[in-house]
């Protein structure tokens, strides 16, 4: 390559590959906060945060809504490992909405006998909750709604 | 012998299965074709979570027993086996489930067995075989969701968490094409990818990572998230493996239904020929026996 400066991202979720090709700098919030990444950048690992990933091109941004996952910047492809990606265009105001509140009143966690095992549930249910919330938050703000 | 009425009867019965078989087979013909993409467009997924597993194994001088396994050794060994919720599909739950039975024989010896099944045919062979199943997952072996292989995966990890396992194996059926499905034994915990010698010149040049907040940390919700995706992975092989088989079977099925029914036109047409030659036969001595008198 002749520039060998040219950075590259990909968003990829368990089921099929989000977002792959170029990009001038990627921005999404990790362990320590917000982190913006620019051709040769040194190499890192970390977790993201359930967020957005900004995918700043040219002439046009590409927006998602991410749930939690990991990162990874070497040789400039940033790799962005999510269980969950949504391009903010593609997000539904209406139904990200109608999904929180489904999350935020569905079934009540029982105080069941073992302790553990419902704080396991509470704490999956609030990781549901806040993807959903991120959702109406990135539709919001990035939408086109 | 079979009279003309039977055989027109057999050869109609045995045409109505070839449809159904045929249908069938075009069915699963579709399916297949679905889960082998999906097990396609999930790879890079798995691949990169494998690599990054990797290298922090590699670097992390880590004591996390999620990664190294318990100092003194395994005396519980947690096997999850996945199978197909339905049946016609040939060899497919069959082979897979006496590979897990092998399995048990070979690590009952110096450890106790906890059995997992995922899917109901494997989970009716544990039950007919009075071996205690600790936890049963079904209703989605044709077509998994991440969501179902976070819950199997949670499972396992806790398992492991809990201490009611100090090893945790999956059996399932590696998809190789629709003729052949493999099944394999992967070890999920402890996660440290074992030892295959090869991987110390494999991966070139060791890359000086930074992380963040730190390999302990990142291991910590790695390790989960890695088990997840490997389960998720071999769901969506072992789907692509069940409808390929399920077609390769039902492919076989008619073939063999269109056979017999070849044979059984041929017998019929022979039932009548003899009919019909028997009727001559009959009408030319009866003319016979007239003229004579």
């Amino acid at each position: 390559m002749a520039s060998g400066r040219q950075l590259f991202c990909r968003v990829i979720t368990p089921e099929r590959t989000i977002f792959d090709g170029e990009a001038d700098r990627v921005i999404t919030r990790i362990e320590d906060g917000e982190i913006g990444v620019l051709a040769d950048h040194i190499p890192l690992v970390s977790t993201v945060e359930i967020g957005d990933v900004r995918i700043l091109q040219e002439d046009e941004t590409s927006v998602f809504a991410t749930s939690d996952g990991f990162f990874k910047v070497s040789e400039n492809l940033v790799l962005i490992l999510v269980e969950e990606a949504s391009p903010a265009e593609e997000i539904d105001v209406d139904e990200a909405q109608n999904h929180l509140e489904e999350v935020v009143e569905g079934e009540p966690v029982e105080d069941g006998e073992d302790e553990e095992a419902a704080e396991r549930v509470r704490a999956e249910r609030d990781r549901r909750r806040r993807i959903a919330e991120n959702l109406v938050r990135v539709a919001r703000k990035y939408g086109e709604g | 012998m079979a009279t003309l009425r039977d055989l027109k009867r057999q050869i109609q019965s045995v045409q109505n299965t070839a449809k159904v078989t045929d249908a069938l087979q075009t069915v699963s013909g579709v399916k297949f074709r679905k889960a082998g993409a999906r097990v396609s467009q999930a790879r890079p997924y798995a691949d990169n979570m494998e690599i990054m597993m990797r290298d922090i194994a590699r670097k992390a001088s880590s004591k996390n027993p999620l990664l190294v396994g318990r100092e003194n050794g395994a005396s519980t060994v947690a096997v999850a086996t996945l199978t197909a919720d339905r049946g016609l599909c040939g060899g497919f739950n069959a082979q897979v489930l006496r590979k897990t039975i092998q399995f048990r024989r070979e690590r009952g010896q110096d450890a106790e067995l906890k059995q997992v099944a995922s899917g109901r045919k494997g989970t009716a062979f544990f039950q007919f075989r009075r071996i205690q199943l600790e936890e049963v997952f079904s209703g989605f072996s044709d077509s998994p969701s991440y969501e179902k292989a976070r819950e199997v995966g949670r499972y396992l990890t806790q398992l492991f968490e809990n201490e009611e396992a100090d090893e945790v194996y999956l059996v399932y059926n590696r998809f190789r094409s629709a003729l052949v499905q493999q099944p394999v034994i992967t070890r999920l915990l402890p996660a440290a990818p074992e030892d295959d010698g090869e991987e110390q010149q494999g991966e070139g040049p060791d890359v000086p990572f930074d992380y963040i907040p730190g390999t302990e940390e990142i291991l910590q919700s790695l390790i989960p998230r890695y088990v997840e995706t490997v389960v998720f992975q071999s769901l969506l092989e072992s789907a692509a493996g069940e409808h390929g088989a399920r077609m390769t079977a039902m492919k076989n099925a008619t073939d063999n239904a269109n056979e017999m029914s070849d044979n059984l036109t041929l017998q019929m047409n022979k039932a009548r020929q003899a009919q019909i030659t028997q009727e001559i036969l009959e009408i030319a001595s009866g003319a016979e026996a007239l003229s004579a008198g």
